[in-house]
């Protein structure tokens, strides 16, 4: 069993940027439109935002909120499908026997975003980057425990996917639009006003496929938002069941 | 000697390489006509770093179709600011046609 707190959270996908559209969402879940919308990230020099990703913008956006200026917070870098733009646009260049581009080559590997976040923010603490299935934000979740469990007060976790392009839809259909999720994930012991409590534990799943009908990390996101007291996420033989204890 | 015409095709050149670096390297924040010729583009004048020096060679090549040595004292002078770097790919544009 996993005990954390859910500090601070903040979200974003196309046309979700504020804690009132997400509330709507939560009420009435539905796929919003995905036209290539990204987050301005205007806070960051021009200079310094010109090789964000769409991804690493949402990254950015969300993550950002959550953590002081003056503040150093372990980082947690989620998502199943990573730079899936830059990947696709890399193999284009390799199919048409082209020199790659040494930004996208650079970019293109799972830990870049988190190594963007270091930089532009002047993080110096550590960072995990992971992939994992469709209950990647699940072993994210794992992931700040451990980092808890370590030491850290708080930790800073991000689940973030990118609607794929078109080549990939045979293959990838759990990312119905693009979004991140920033938790700011804490330890239960402490004192804290508005945050929530949860523990999660993971049982053997025999049964058949009872997948979620949403991604797991905005799932959660709704059960923050409906004050659920508890959900449950099946993927493949684990079945990870979420408590709130507060 | 410049005649009235290679300083307009030099000054056209100057504007397209302008162009090519905004584009190559996502500069969206600015226009040709931000970067002067003579301002240097690495360190403290517009502030590119290595990685770009890398992009803004392929991107030369690319659309110039001239070879850039790996010599790293050369590339330095001619990466210096867009009027080198103009300075360079007529030079190189030259070279070829001989």
């Amino acid at each position: 069993m996993t005990a954390l707190r859910i500090e601070q959270w903040r979200a974003w996908a196309p046309g979700l940027d504020s804690p009132q559209a997400w509330q709507a969402w939560a009420q009435a879940p539905a796929i919003v439109p995905d036209r290539q919308e990204q987050p301005e990230c205007a806070s960051l020099p021009a200079m310094q935002r010109r090789r964000l990703s769409r991804l690493a913008r949402m990254t950015m956006e969300v993550a950002s909120p959550l953590c002081a200026d003056d503040e150093q917070l372990p980082f947690v870098f989620a998502s199943r499908h990573g730079e899936t733009t830059r990947t696709f646009s890399l193999l284009g260049e390799v199919a048409d026997e082209q020199p790659l581009s040494p930004t996208q080559f650079g970019l293109s590997v799972h830990n870049s975003i988190a190594g963007q976040w270091s930089i532009l923010r002047g993080q110096r603490g550590e960072s995990v980057a992971i992939a994992g299935e469709a209950d990647t934000f699940e072993h994210a979740m794992l992931e700040a425990a451990a980092m808890l469990a370590a030491g850290a007060s708080s930790v800073l976790a991000v689940v973030a996917e990118e609607m794929p392009p078109p080549a990939y839809t045979p293959w990838i259909d759990d990312v119905p639009f693009s979004y991140a999720l920033a938790l700011r994930v804490g330890n239960v012991d402490a004192f804290a006003d508005e945050s929530s409590d949860w523990q999660l534990r993971l049982n053997r799943h025999d049964g058949g496929d009872e997948r979620c009908p949403w991604p797991h990390a905005l799932d959660f996101l709704r059960a923050l938002h409906t004050r659920a007291h508890s959900l449950e996420h099946v993927w493949k033989t684990r079945r990870w069941n979420w408590q709130r204890t507060r | 000697m410049n005649t009235p015409d290679t300083a307009v095709g030099r000054e056209a050149l100057e504007h397209e390489i302008a162009r090519l670096i905004i584009d190559t390297l996502n500069l969206e924040h600015l226009t040709p006509t931000d970067i002067p010729a003579e301002q240097p583009l690495f360190g403290d004048g517009l502030g590119l770093d290595s990685v770009d020096a890398l992009e803004l060679a392929l991107a030369l090549q690319k659309q110039y179709g001239i070879r850039i040595e790996s010599d790293v004292k050369d590339a330095r002078r001619h990466f210096a600011t867009i009027a080198t770097l103009a300075a360079f790919v007529e030079s190189q544009r030259a070279a070829c046609a001989d």
